[in-house]
Formats: structure tokens, sequence, C-alpha cells
């Protein structure tokens, strides 16, 4: 009995623990606005939840920014919104993994009078108030026309995806192929690498012992992308070989800098999650705003790296940012 | 009056038997209502039910493969599979959705019968290992039936069996309380139900006094195939799709709900109420972790230290007795 007593402590105190960690911020603020992402675990949703909690701080709003575990995860999210329709938040901002599967909750919560706008991936439901992002399919576009100027609208490529099935990576491989079809650059051989780096390498050696004249890779994440690259290094392939990425990650802006990478995609992440917030702050003040609000996509390479190496900063501490590049760099670049 | 006294008896040492589910979730309970003005409304109380749902029904599968000292840890893939198959059926091909749904519980059943078959008919030397194959298999198949893309279009009457409500209750909860009361009969009243117990309790002991121990396990995994099939219907139902990806890591919550329910690992011990009461705790987390602004990561954390915390309760009451 001592024991199952002691047992009941420990567990109150991780229960505790757990509500200390997360209690954090609960300020007395006007609006609670909950963010629910696709994912916490990579740069990009990192990033887009830096710009929500900043707007989150410039307009005095109480803001919580949540996710499912991973990107695989649809069932998860939508566990999630249900449980913020519960917590009775004043609005709610939404990156849905699956449009089609989120309709039903989100119309649940916009029938209890939460608005819902939609951030990064657009989703169709009755009383949606805007959206605000690009969508990967059109950013992938931007990689698909990069990689037709580079090899002069001719000759073979590899694409290196993110796992079959994954939405998101569907999106970009479809919007890549979009913008490709009509020139004379084939993508002999699509394979999945599921998003890891690791895997990526394994893959693109086997894309090279079966397709050696290809020219281009294109990977749906930065991770894959440089570990295509990593692959290419090894087997002395990399020479005039354009490689193009997804996510301006970190690890690919470095790459870039140091002449690995080509080129990678980024959506304005921080801004998507900015944009987001303040649409919602705009709309609970009862202030119209947009349907849309298109949150530009770019290409960054050799020639705009240092510019791309600033607007980290706004989502990366310098320490994070000095770890990655290196002191001197970050003092080259920022000071 | 003995009878009675019997009854009294039994009932004392079943409860007792969940002693650790039954408080944990009452703790549970009580501590959150306390943390959260949110917790103990209408509205999150039947989400909880609605979110237990799913992974309620595939744990009571995995709970008969326990119960023989076994695993299935094909669940999650068996139930993409089934409801890719189903989705097609139906969306692809016309196919009337109410066969449609018999589709579903058929491949997952079909998928179980070959995991039952591959342990008693090629000796695979554990379920580990014919099941781990079939996680594989029935994932690849899935994506590959479906393209490796979201089948929707589903009528709207199957959204109602993942989001409908009859009163107040979500429809998805009453099928797992049915199946439930279903599992509880069959697990004491059959001839099979009991030689799950016999068979996982004392498998020579069992051969020794003529219980086909193969029939048993083939059937044993067979179930766990229709449950995976039927907690696909109500995913299904919840995001109006089917999807290759779905039900990913599911054998691991389904494990987590059945030990957390007090079913021992060496077999022969487990009730399909702990097991619902395993699955009840585990949504109960989430949903509250939730509520409490938790990031996902984090709780994975809480949820593994409650899975040691459950089964060390259980080794602790084991000494006693």
């Amino acid at each position: 009995m001592k024991k199952l007593f002691f047992l009941f402590i420990a567990l109150t105190l991780v229960l505790g623990l757990t509500i200390t960690v997360s209690a954090d911020s609960h300020a007395n603020e006007e609006y609670r606005i909950s963010v629910v992402l696709k994912a916490t675990n990579s740069d990009y949703w990192k990033s887009v939840q830096a710009g929500a909690e900043q707007a989150a701080e410039d307009y005095g709003v109480e803001v919580s920014v949540v996710g499912p575990s991973n990107e695989t995860q649809v069932m998860q999210q939508i566990n999630l919104l249900e449980d913020q329709i519960s917590r009775q938040v004043d609005g709610l901002v939404v990156a849905p993994l699956r449009p089609a599967a989120a309709k039903t909750v989100l119309e649940k919560a916009v029938n209890r009078g939460i608005p819902v706008i939609t951030i990064d991936t657009d989703a169709d439901f009755k009383g949606k108030i805007s959206f605000a992002g690009t969508g990967n399919f059109q950013a992938a576009q931007k990689a698909g026309n990069y990689m037709a100027e580079k090899l002069g609208g001719e000759g073979e490529i590899a694409i290196v995806r993110g796992a079959a099935g994954d939405y998101v990576h569907d999106q970009r491989v479809d919007g890549f192929l979009d913008a490709i079809s009509d020139t004379n650059i084939k993508a002999v051989s699509i394979q999945p690498a599921d998003s890891q780096r690791g895997q990526a390498v394994s893959v693109m050696q086997n894309i090279l012992q079966t397709y050696p004249n290809i020219e281009g890779v294109y990977g749906t994440n930065d991770e894959m992308a440089l570990g295509a690259l990593r692959a290419l290094k090894s087997a002395n392939a990399d020479e005039g070989m354009t490689v193009i990425g997804f996510d301006g990650s970190p690890d690919a802006i470095k790459s870039i800098r140091n002449g690995g990478l080509t080129a990678t995609v980024k959506q304005d992440s921080y801004n998507i999650g900015y944009m987001g917030v303040e649409l919602m702050v705009k709309t609970l003040n009862g202030e119209e705003v947009p349907e849309v609000v298109p949150v530009p996509t770019k290409i960054i390479n050799k020639d705009n790296v240092d510019e791309s190496i600033k607007e980290l900063r706004k989502a990366f501490s310098r320490e994070r940012l000095e770890d990655v590049f290196g002191k001197d760099v970050i003092e080259e670049v920022l000071d | 009056m003995e009878k009675t006294n019997n009854d009294f008896v039994k009932w004392k040492n079943i409860i007792f038997e969940k002693f650790g589910a039954i408080f944990g979730l009452l703790f549970l309970v009580i501590a959150l209502s306390f943390l959260s003005p949110y917790f103990l409304t209408v509205n999150n109380i039947t989400n909880v039910l609605q979110q237990a749902s799913i992974n309620a029904l595939v744990a009571s599968g995995m709970l008969l493969a326990i119960l023989t000292a076994g695993i299935d840890l094909s669940v999650g893939s068996v139930l993409a599979l089934a409801i890719s198959i189903g989705g097609i059926s139906i969306v692809n091909y016309g196919i009337n959705p109410v066969i449609g749904i018999l589709i579903v519980l058929a491949v997952g059943a079909a998928a179980g019968l070959i995991n039952g078959l591959l342990l008693t008919k090629l000796n695979l030397p554990h379920p580990f290992i014919s099941t781990l194959a079939m996680m594989n298999v029935a994932r690849g198949l899935a994506l590959i039936v479906t393209d490796a893309s979201p089948v929707s279009g589903l009528p709207e009457w199957i959204q109602f069996i993942g989001n409908g409500y009859i009163g107040q209750i979500p429809f998805s909860f009453i099928l797992v309380i049915a199946v439930a009361i279903f599992f509880h009969f069959f697990l004491n009243k059959t001839t099979l139900g009991r030689h799950i117990y016999a068979v996982g309790g004392n498998p020579e002991a069992a051969r020794l006094s003529g219980i086909d121990t193969k029939k048993v396990l083939t059937w044993v995994y067979t179930i766990s195939g229709i449950m995976a099939g039927m907690g696909g219907i109500v995913l299904m139902g919840r995001v109006n799709a089917a999807y290759p990806n779905a039900g990913l890591m599911y054998e691991l919550d389904a494990i987590a709900a059945v030990i957390i329910g007090g079913a021992s690992f060496l077999g022969g011990v487990g009730t399909i109420w702990g097991t619902l009461i395993g699955a009840m705790i585990i949504a109960v987390i989430r949903n509250g972790l939730n509520l409490l602004g938790v990031a996902a990561s984090l709780q994975t954390v809480v949820l593994g230290i409650v899975i040691i915390v459950a089964v060390y309760i259980d080794v602790l009451r084991r000494k006693k007795a």
C-alpha cells in the first residue's frame, strides 16, 4: 500500500510538472486564439510558430500553437481541433493536414461561433473567413520552372520525395511536374525517401545506378535534397548537377552558401504564421478581411542567400544560427 | 444464498482485478476537472468517448492476441488496407456501401486469417514475426490499391458511424459498448472464449486437455483482423475518407490500452472491460493534455510513464496476492 501511495504521488508530480511546463503564458489577454499546425517537429513549422507568436505579442492576444506529432497523423489533428473547440477559444487558425477530413470538425467550430482561418493549406468548408498562404502546389511550380531554367529546358532529372500517400509531398511533386510538363525535361525516376536525409542517400545511390545521365535532382524537402547531394558527392557526380530542395531550412541555406545545393524553394513560413494570427485578430475586432491573402514564395540561390539568412533570424535565435553557419558567417551577414 | 455470496466474491475479484485501471481513470478525471474548466463539459466528454472509440475497437482484437501470450502488430496496417479496399469498392466501383462495409470487415478477417495460418501452419516461431510481416505487406498493398492517394466521396451515413450522435452519445461509442458486451459473453460463456484464456494461461496444459490450440490461435488473429476493420469503418466515418496512411502506429496505442487495462503480456489474464478502460485512459490523457495546451511531444512522454506506472501497479498487486 505504501508503494501504491508513492506511485500516486509520482503520478501527481508528473501531471503537475507537465502543467507547469505548459502553462507559461497565461496572461489576462483579450482574445484566446488557437493555432493548429500540421506538426511542430520541423524547422518549417517552428518558423510558422515563431511568426504566430510574434503576431500574438504585437497584438497583445493569447495564442497557443499546437500540432500533431508528425504530418501523417490526420486523426490526431482532428482530435486536437475538437479539443480546441472544447476549450472555447475565440478563434481557430488551422493548417489542415487533409482538407477533406477536417471539413466536419471545422464546420462544427463555425457552428459554435468560432471563426476559422486556414493557413498554409486551404480547405473547403462552410463559413471560412480567410486563407493565408500560397500552397505547396504553386510553390513547387516555381521549383519546376527554376529547374527548367537551369537545365535550359531539356534533360533527365530525378525526384526524391516524401512517403507515398503523404498529401503535402503529393502536392510538391504534382506542382513540379506540372511546371516541367511543357518542357523537354523528363522526370525519369520518382522515389520516396520518407522525408529523411539518411534514407535519401541510399535512394539517390540506387537512382544513380539505373540513371547515370541525370542532370538534376529535386527533393521535396531540404533534408532529402541534402541527402541526395551527399550521395552525388560520394559518387563524384555532383559536378554540374542542379539540386533543388524545398523549405529553406538553415542547413539547406548553409549548403547553398557553400556551393552545395543549387537552390531551395522557401514559402514564407514566418509570415504565414504571422498573417494567420493577424487576420484572426482583425476578424475578432469586426474588421473585414480578404478571402485570400497570398504569401509569396521565393527561390533561394547563391544570389540572395545572405539576405535569406537575415530572414531566418526572425524565426531562429542567433545561437541556433551560429551553431549552423558558424560564428564568423553570422557576424559577417548580420552585423 | 450461497450463490449470491459466490457472485459477490466473483464481482469483488473482478473489480479488484481492475483496481489500477479504474482508479487510474478516476484519478485522471478528477485531476483534469480541477486543472481545466473545459474538461468536465458534455461537449468534451462526448469528444473523449468519440476519440477513444477507434482504439477501443482495435484494442479489443489486440486483447485476444495478448490473452494467448501473442501480439498483433499488423492491426494499423490491416485497418488501412481494409478501408482502402472498401473505400475503392464503394467510390470507384459503385458497390452498395453496405456491402462495402462488409468488404472492409472481410478484408480484415482475411488478413487476420493469414496471420493465424502463418503462425499455425507455417509454424513461424512467434506471432511477432508473422504480424510484423503482415504489417509491412498490408501497408504496401494499401498504398498500391489506392495509388497512394485518399479515397473520398463516401455516402453521408458512413460519416454518421464516425461523427453521429444518438441523443448526446456518440454512435461510435455505442458501437464500442455493444462490442464490449459481445466480447464479455464471448470470452466468458463460449467454449472458444474460455479456450483463449486456457491457451494463454498454460498452453501445455491446454493441449493436454484436448484443446485444439492451433484452431484457437487462428480464430484469435482472424477476430483481431475483423476488429481492425471495424476500427477502420469508424475512422472512415470520422475523416470522411479512406486513405492508405491511416492507422499508423495504432498497434502501439492498442497494445498500451490492453496493458494499461490490466492484461498480462504472459497471457491468460485480462478482460474486455479493462481494455475499454485502458483505451479511455489513453484518450483522456491525450484530450486533457490538449485542453491544457501541452505539446504532442510531451504527451507521448506522459503516456509512456503511465504505461510503466500501470504495469508496475499490476506487478505490486500480483506480489501481494
